[in-house]
């Protein structure tokens, strides 16, 4: 490139730079303001436009501010746990994707939806049994006969791997709404049976786990197809068992990979609003929700909304300097090749 | 898929395989699947909350009366004017940058890891932020746009600034997803032809024009596919930022989605709402992947 086209990139970066970070220092130095230093207009230089003071701060951690630490350990508990879970569960059926193959017959697909949707639908129109009864009977039935229906000869397609990975990965294309608020009914439904499952630590947990699962089994598939297979071939050759291949062989081969796509997870976790929003209302509510109710408790308080602001991002950045760090070893790139 | 044809005889009758997709299977089956179901036998009900009234069985009703309703259509071409525009800022800068990283610019390793930060902020937090900055009067972005006379805009109280404010934070934080993979791109790009290139004394335009761009033309179409489908679910930002105000003009279709589900509790209404949406986006999806399929063809 030559001399006046690299200095036009390096402004354009610069720009962006400023663009991208100055909302961020925004709010780190308003969350240092006092009440005069926000009404009385932008201030922009610690020290020098306004005197810093940490009211903010000691009011946050003094709890006079609703229910901060509580908030904050259900998300880290709730993110660490879905995180840890979904990575794997996902990258071993990652694993089971590349290394093994499996046959789904589109009938037996097609069979299992018909089973499920037509049978609740029947038990509940016709036979008068409560929606939840009728989805118990007809969803499990459905699952059965599909799995049955799968060992048959049958007309029609029959769906490899790639197909099952588009299946795992596609439910990330939905919008979120149409799961968090059927799990919503189907939470309030079930605990209507004697066991509470809305504003639960495993309730809210297993939505984030499926939640997830798409993208954890996206970014694992390369990372494991990049492994070579002889050494696993020379472990099966001396008859050790699957489970002892991946967990002693495999897992520790792609470590990076697992690790990379653990941080990434983490941060969907941690962010995640909608589900949060449906799922929880007190004792598991999570930080988006408290900091997005900040808005209209707080109003213009912009020195405390800013400090819970941070509370949520300063977790996060200390990941993007990890995820820069590993990025710059090429890392990430497998990932998303 | 050639690894998996070699190991077939030894590994492919393994029980095994059944414990490792096991857990995963269950689970998307259970928490994505069933409900999906569920709420679309909710979705052919007529099924109320408050006021209670019975259920009945209305078939397709809830979904014809979603069409015919202005505020419908209304919100889903909001969704789309915000999802289109953002995505197309977002892929035009994030290319730029993704080349000027690339070529090495003075202090890339900085920027590097600088671009990545929005990516990772919560997005109530952005929002939240953002009303911040757009406020009226109190604002740094009021007092810059002062210095050319234009004091004390509406910036989020009217419907086309508010527009712009939800684009802008949406280009703000989802611009560092395309650098990402673009620069991830570029880096499988072969040097070669760049010398080849070189020796023909091709402009830097033309190199991009005739080399960089058609090469990256399939990852640039799944960077935008998934950008468009992530941002047809905008609804933490809009929430927090307008409320979806003023009036409806900024409500998005989760938005409008949750208003009817939480605070109407119009069970029957919101699934079939939530499957109208599905369909949108199923509808959007297969039309671009459609029109972009000769073309990627073509670059193979």
């Amino acid at each position: 490139m030559t001399r006046r086209g690299r200095y036009w990139a390096l402004f354009f970066c610069l720009v962006w730079a400023a663009f991208t970070l100055f909302p961020i220092y925004w709010v780190l130095i308003t969350s240092f303001k006092t009440p005069p230093a926000v009404n009385g207009g932008p201030t922009y230089l610690p020290f020098i436009d306004f005197a810093p003071t940490l009211d903010a701060w000691s009011d946050l951690f003094s709890g006079r501010r609703g229910q901060f630490f509580n908030t904050f350990y259900s998300s880290t508990l709730v993110t660490l746990f879905a995180s840890v879970a979904a990575t794997a569960i996902g990258a071993m059926a990652a694993y089971a994707l590349v290394r093994f193959p499996f046959r789904v017959k589109l009938g037996a697909g097609l069979l299992f939806f018909a089973i499920a949707f037509g049978g609740y639908q029947t038990l509940t129109q016709g036979f008068g049994f409560g929606r939840f009864d009728a989805a118990l009977r007809a969803f499990p039935s459905a699952l059965v006969a599909a799995i049955l229906v799968n060992r048959l000869r049958l007309p029609g397609p029959v769906l490899g791997n790639a197909d099952i990975l588009f299946w795992f990965v596609s439910q990330r294309m939905f919008p979120p709404i149409v799961t968090a608020f059927a799990l919503f009914l189907i939470y309030t439904e079930i605990g209507r049976a004697g066991f509470k499952l809305v504003d639960t630590f495993w309730g809210l947990s297993l939505a984030y786990i499926a939640f997830s699962l798409p993208i954890v089994i996206w970014l694992m598939r390369d990372f494991f197809a990049a492994l070579p297979v002889e050494v696993e071939e020379a472990a099966m050759v001396d008859a050790v068992p699957q489970w002892r291949i991946f967990l002693d062989i495999v897992a520790p081969m792609a470590a990076p990979g697992l690790a990379a796509t653990f941080m990434i997870t983490l941060a969907f976790v941690w962010n995640e609003f909608l589900f949060a929003l449906f799922l929880t209302n007190a004792r598991w509510q999570t930080l988006p929700i408290l900091v997005a109710g900040q808005n209209s408790q707080r109003g213009d308080e912009w020195w405390a909304v800013s400090a819970a602001a941070l509370v949520a991002i300063i977790p996060m950045m200390l990941l993007a300097a990890v995820l820069g760090r590993m990025m710059r070893s090429g890392l990430a790139l497998g990932a998303i090749k | 898929m050639s690894e998996i044809d070699a190991t077939d005889t030894i590994r492919g009758r393994d029980p095994m395989k059944y414990v490792f997709i096991g857990p995963a299977f269950a689970v998307v089956l259970l928490i994505a699947i069933f409900p999906l179901i569920y709420s679309l036998g909710i979705s052919l009900l007529s099924y109320r909350l408050a006021p209670p009234t019975p259920v009945r069985f209305v078939g397709l009703d809830n979904y014809a009366a979603l069409l015919q309703q202005e505020r419908f259509w209304q919100v889903a071409r909001t969704t789309a004017l915000i999802g289109f525009i953002a995505v197309a800022l977002q892929y035009v800068i994030g290319f730029a940058l993704a080349l000027a990283l690339k070529a090495k610019v003075p202090g890339e390793h900085l920027f590097r890891v600088g671009f990545l930060i929005p990516m990772l902020v919560a997005p109530v937090a952005v929002a939240l932020i953002a009303r911040m900055m757009f406020n009226p009067t109190m604002g740094p972005l009021n007092q810059f746009l002062s210095l050319f006379g234009l004091v004390n805009l509406p910036l989020l109280t009217q419907t086309n600034y508010a527009l712009g404010a939800i684009i802008a934070v949406e280009v703000w934080q989802w611009t560092p997803f395309v650098v990402l993979m673009m620069l991830a791109g570029l880096q499988t790009l072969p040097d070669d032809v760049y010398e080849a290139a070189a020796l023909e004394n091709a402009s830097a335009w033309r190199q991009f024009w005739d080399i960089t761009f058609p090469m990256l033309a399939p990852i640039s179409a799944a960077v935008v596919f998934i950008r468009l489908i992530e941002s047809f679910k905008i609804m933490d930002t809009v929430f927090v930022m307008t409320g979806g105000g003023p009036g409806i003009s900024t409500e998005t279709l989760t938005l409008f989605a949750y208003q009817e589900g939480f605070k109407k509790f119009n069970l029957g209404y919101t699934s079939a709402l939530s499957f109208l949406f599905l369909i949108v986006v199923l509808v959007i999806g297969s039309v671009y992947l459609a029109v972009l399929k000769p073309y990627l063809d073509k670059q193979k």
